[in-house]
């Protein structure tokens, strides 16, 4: 029953509207944001017209422009001016893009059998990504362009269509993707950038995770032992281990509160960002279908087993940031306490973000795997590719350095050390020499 | 039967005694006060008796209690307020009082009668339903200093309970501290203001360099050392330890 009050209290004051605040206002954002994501990746995407001047205006750019028509695409002729400043000619036009067919176009082709030259001209109206996807667009418009003259071209030396796609593709590729013991017929680009897609929020969630119960907990720690409500606490008729579970298992469920914000928002943000791109390619049921055939998708055991990592993760550093927090005797060094366990977050975060730890030299990657936090950020590559020996490793890991952790937590809370033991040495020798001085 | 009896308590720190054999007894309705400068080992005593931390010797009996054997049953039986102790600030003056009771009762019957009384005892009335952190020092004094009566205890440790207040407060609380005892509670007080603490305790021990030097009534002390306050008593005290 006491318990049950400590934890309440610890959760009211975790809890704090400032808090509920935050998540609320994540989570809009996050969904705001998906929502926006979404929209500019389906426009970005859509198939827009594209707009063609011919200004050769012959039989075969004809026949070119309906062989663009023929491969599925709307083709909007405007007529020829006579501005030649193409900034100008893109104002007067409803596009982003113009095809200039110019004169001779035919005879150079045709006549003179060679190259001939074709005017793009583009709008640049952002460096975003939905500024890259709108070049990918315009590179496919200049594939469309280029095949529909070959393909024009080679009709009138009578080739016929199964003809050119022979001649034009002599070699099919059957891509096949292995991972362990199966296979899928997918390229490895596909599968790498969809599983890249699917990944990287998770490393986000666990960063922001670590960084957000640490500081939770050295703050109510601190703030506890600077007012001193925590030696009112440790006199009152309750035992000093249900004070140290009440407050670590208050920061657990926020953190954990805050993990389920995160993860739905991120969700939306990244369901917005791959959602126009999958929808145009229309391949997103045959591709998940064949990640599941690969093991590359995460089952529930899978899911079961991710979460348990992360709450391992989690107990760690909130253990860690007790015995921190227990040392900090005034405001200022509350704050920048929590050096350790940041540093020790944003080492594994960082380098498994740009590479695969277990691809890293042995020695730097026995260090980096000394560091808890490492086994959470490269669980989901050894779920999703099978390496379970490291995976139970870290698991076991984390768990005898949880059991060590609490340890000394424990030892700390039951023993007079949680209000001598300080971090400021500086201060604390000075203070004892005054008392030195004083006897 | 004294409500406490302090035998020989010794805190040994890395480098520093803090506290030097001390003893010395309360009875029932009691006020002993710890007098001496700071860092003369009040502290350090009054933390050992609400067993926040340990001795390196001695013990202390609190109500039949030994702070070594039975460190639960000895918290059931005193409140400590620490020197220029804070509250919750986030919560209001009733969810603190509330939250306390709950954590020192065994049942939820008793814990609304101690809100009650911490209630009357406290003198806030509506300002209880404020946020603490738009408490002043004196009240937040007042608010802790109900919550320490509040359960009745058997002893209740108060660790310099006027510092920092303005006249008014500090009669105020002095009032209260005597009202309480004249019912039968006992008080350990500490506190460097010698001339204060003359008013409000029936004993008084004087502390320093974690030696307890002598224990008794003020009146009884003033009249041995022939002196005109306690603080006259506190500078023979001292010169005379140095001369043996």
């Amino acid at each position: 029953m006491k318990f049950i009050n400590l934890l309440k209290k610890e959760l009211k004051d975790l809890l704090s509207t400032q808090t509920i605040m935050g998540m609320v206002i994540t989570l809009v954002i996050f969904y705001g944001l998906g929502t926006i994501m979404g929209d500019v990746m389906e426009k970005a995407m859509a198939s827009s017209d594209i707009t063609i001047c011919d200004e050769d205006n012959t039989e075969f750019t004809n026949s070119v422009l309906q062989a663009i028509e023929t491969l599925g695409n709307k083709v909007t002729k405007i007529s020829p001016s006579d501005e030649s400043d193409p900034a100008k000619i893109m104002k007067n036009i409803n596009s982003e893009s113009l095809v200039v067919i110019p004169k001779g176009f035919t005879k150079t082709v045709l006549e003179d059998k060679k190259q001939a030259e074709l005017k793009f001209i583009n709008v640049m109206k952002s460096s975003s990504l939905s500024g890259t996807i709108s070049s990918e667009k315009t590179s496919a418009i200049i594939d469309i362009i280029k095949e529909a003259v070959s393909n024009t071209l080679l009709s009138n030396y009578g080739f016929s269509q199964s003809d050119i796609a022979t001649i034009k593709e002599p070699v099919l590729v059957k891509d096949i993707t292995v991972v362990k013991d199966k296979s899928a017929e997918i390229s490895l680009t596909a599968v790498s950038s969809l599983t890249m897609m699917q990944n990287m929020f998770l490393p986000i969630v666990i960063f922001i995770l670590v960084m957000f119960s640490s500081q939770m907990i050295i703050s109510a720690i601190s703030t506890e032992k600077i007012d001193k409500t925590l030696e009112t606490l440790l006199s009152a008729p309750v035992s000093r281990i249900s004070v140290l579970l009440a407050k670590m298992l208050a920061a657990a469920i926020v953190a954990m509160l805050n993990a389920g914000v995160y993860m739905i928002g991120f969700s939306k943000y990244m369901n917005g960002m791959t959602g126009g791109a999958t929808d145009k390619i229309n391949a997103s049921a045959e591709i998940s279908k064949m990640l599941s055939s690969l093991g590359l998708q995460f089952a529930t055991v899978d899911y079961v087993l991710l979460g348990l990592q992360m709450f391992m993760t989690l107990l760690i550093s909130l253990g860690i940031a007790l015995i921190l927090g227990a040392m900090v005797n005034d405001a200022k060094s509350a704050q920048t306490v929590i050096m350790p366990i940041m540093l020790c977050a944003m080492l594994p975060y960082i380098l498994s973000m740009f590479t695969s730890i277990n691809s890293l030299p042995l020695g730097i990657k026995i260090l980096i795997y000394l560091i808890p936090f490492t086994h959470t950020f490269t669980a989901t590559d050894n779920l999703m590719f099978g390496n379970m020996a490291i995976f139970w490793g870290g698991f076991a890991y984390q768990v005898l350095l949880f059991i060590i952790v609490m340890f000394f937590a424990v030892r700390l809370f039951t023993s007079d050390k949680i209000f001598t033991a300080s971090l400021n040495f500086m201060q604390k020798s000075k203070a004892k020499r005054q008392i030195n001085s004083d006897k | 039967m004294p409500i406490l009896e302090v035998k020989g308590l010794t805190k040994q720190y890395t480098k520093v005694l803090a506290a030097n054999d001390v003893s010395f007894s309360i009875e029932k309705g009691e006020i002993f006060a710890l007098i001496g400068p700071n860092g003369a080992g009040k502290t350090t005593t009054i933390r050992m008796i609400s067993t926040l931390i340990k001795p390196t010797a001695g013990d202390a009996i609190v109500n039949g209690f030994s702070i070594l054997q039975n460190p639960e049953k000895v918290r059931e039986n005193i409140t400590y307020l620490p020197d220029e102790a804070g509250a919750y600030k986030s919560m209001t003056g009733k969810a603190y009082l509330n939250f306390m009771a709950s954590i020192f009762a065994n049942d939820p019957q008793s814990a609304k009668e101690y809100v009650q009384t911490a209630e009357k005892i406290c003198g806030l009335g509506e300002r209880l339903n404020e946020k603490i952190s738009s408490y002043s020092r004196g009240m937040i004094r007042k608010l802790l200093l109900a919550r320490a009566v509040m359960t009745s205890p058997a002893l209740a440790i108060l660790d310099e309970p006027t510092s920092g207040l303005d006249v008014i407060n500090a009669l105020e609380i002095r009032k209260m501290i005597k009202e309480l005892a004249a019912k039968g509670m006992s008080f350990l007080l500490s506190s460097h203001n010698m001339l204060e603490i003359e008013f409000v305790s029936d004993k008084v021990g004087i502390i320093t360099g974690g030696k307890l030097m002598v224990t008794g009534r003020p009146n009884e002390l003033k009249e041995r050392y022939n002196a005109a306050n306690l603080e006259e008593v506190f500078e023979r005290v001292v010169k005379e330890h140095e001369i043996h």
